[in-house]
């Protein structure tokens, strides 16, 4: 599995050193306008597009087939994927977090409840958004993957909303905020698993075209 | 003699094209060469053997072995038509990549193939030409001490000079008696340069699986008019083709089809024209 996800590294090499230094520049630059924590919201979720640069790259060079040729079981060809992403996101909300920490040092107004309530928002958000369209990838069109990843992103939001909404019932969120969005992360994250089951079971019995 | 590869049985149903209970198998020490038209399900068979699609029916078996494990997979080396590598690789990171997903990757080996290709180090793939790319997949494919070498469609679309090349590197591989070849082409004079045996599949089926020289030494094709045709035996055509001046014949015992018939024209049959009479051929 480790030589797939240095394949992955190598197909989006060029992706992620361009989104860790837009998020860099964005981050400082946001500075002068709004809260920089905010941008924790949004990193994770642009890091994770060069997952779906790799899936659109492995169906047009037809890797997905080479690769069931080689000693790596269809099991570890989704997990590897999964985890891509999952270290994608981390990479994004570490690298968010470096002008958020400096800025903090320096005497902006950034409170770690507002880094780790942002964070949290973020990475359900990513969770959710590729619990989705991970599947959906290997389900469906993988050159289309890039497309389902954006709606799955809009998606993504709406059921947030809906899990802060039915969290209200039980906790008041706004009391709460913090409790409640890391409920939302955590519900968030099972979604991820079970999405990464069903990704595994309907890779296994797949014929790879 | 032992098989390398062992098909039995294979049977793979799509919407418009059936892949009927396909049988053969490939000796250890020997290259079996899979012959058939484009669509004639010579893919379906190698995808399916490889459990790159799902097959509905029948038995596949390498090295002795009924499951595909990662064992197995170590010891064989395929190669598709096209390199089916990220384009925007070099055969430096292929080397990196492969060095971590093979437990028997030999760098050395490796370095040494594309020295010998002339292939460069550092070139993204989408850089080289086709016969580069091919050259490239099978040095990948050698470097991880296969044992069986499967190609599908490997030699299409490539000059002849290139083509020369890899059936040359082919039987060298084949040297070793342990090492076995599965290549399936519609470029059948590569085939009747290098193959041990033959596997025709014709609309799914196979329609037979011989050694070379059985095909070349024993079948024939009697070329005759209408009026010859007619004083024929049907019971010795295996199949016919009326052309604008005259009747082709295929038979299977060319020899004996000479003595029973002294007056007729009975030339040796390539194996393009055996896979063309019975493609196009009446019976």
């Amino acid at each position: 599995m480790k030589g797939v996800l240095l394949k992955d590294f190598y197909i989006a090499k060029s992706n992620i050193l361009v989104t860790i230094v837009s998020l860099i520049v964005l981050g400082f630059g946001l500075s002068f306008l709004l809260e920089t924590s905010a941008l924790l919201i949004l990193a994770p979720v642009a890091s994770t597009t060069a997952v779906f640069i790799s899936i659109t790259s492995d169906a047009g060079s037809k890797w997905n087939k080479n690769v069931i040729t080689m000693p790596v079981s269809r099991n570890q060809i989704i997990s590897e994927k999964f985890i891509f992403y999952i270290l994608l996101a981390v990479v994004g909300l570490i690298t968010a977090l470096i002008p958020c920490i400096v800025l903090m040092l320096a005497g902006a107004d950034i409170t770690v409840h507002s880094l780790c309530l942002y964070a949290a928002i973020g990475m359900s958000a990513t969770l959710l958004a590729g619990g989705i369209s991970l599947p959906c990838a290997y389900l469906f069109d993988p050159e289309k993957s890039q497309i389902v990843f954006m709606m799955s992103f809009m998606a993504s939001t709406g059921i947030i909303v809906g899990l802060v909404l039915l969290t209200n019932l039980f906790i008041p969120v706004k009391n709460n905020i913090l409790l409640a969005f890391n409920i939302v992360l955590v519900i968030s994250g099972v979604c991820f698993f079970i999405s990464y089951r069903i990704a595994v079971a309907v890779y296994q019995n797949r014929d790879i075209v | 003699m032992n098989n390398a590869l062992i098909i039995s049985g294979l049977t793979k149903t799509y919407k418009d094209f059936v892949l009927d209970n396909v049988s053969f198998s490939v000796p250890s020490g020997s290259i079996v060469g899979l012959i058939g038209e484009n669509g004639a399900g010579k893919s379906t068979t190698i995808n399916a053997a490889l459990g790159i699609i799902q097959k509905e029916d029948g038995y596949v078996s390498v090295f002795g072995k009924d499951e595909l494990d990662n064992e197995t997979k170590e010891q064989t080396g395929v190669v598709f038509d096209g390199s089916n590598y990220p384009e925007i690789l070099s055969p430096k990171k292929i080397n990196q990549i492969m060095k971590n997903i093979y437990g028997s990757w030999d760098e050395q080996a490796y370095f040494r193939l594309l020295k010998q290709f002339s292939l460069p180090l550092d070139k993204q793939i989408k850089q080289l030409s086709k016969g580069m790319k091919m050259k490239l997949a099978i040095s990948v494919a050698l470097s991880h001490h296969s044992k069986l070498l499967i190609l599908d469609e490997a030699t299409s679309g490539l000059d002849p000079v290139i083509r020369d090349d890899i059936l040359d590197m082919l039987l060298d591989f084949v040297q070793d008696e342990e090492h076995s070849i599965l290549v399936s082409s519609h470029i059948t004079s590569d085939l009747e340069k290098i193959a041990d045996y033959i596997v025709f599949i014709h609309e799914g089926k196979v329609v037979f699986s011989k050694p070379k020289d059985e095909l070349i030494e024993q079948y024939g094709v009697i070329k005759c008019g209408a009026a010859q045709f007619d004083a024929l035996d049907k019971s010795d055509i295996i199949t016919y083709r009326k052309m604008d001046y005259e009747w082709q014949i295929l038979v299977s015992e060319r020899d004996k089809m000479q003595k029973k018939y002294p007056k007729a024209l009975i030339v040796p049959a390539t194996i393009d024209e055996i896979m063309l009479l019975y493609v196009k051929g009446e019976r």
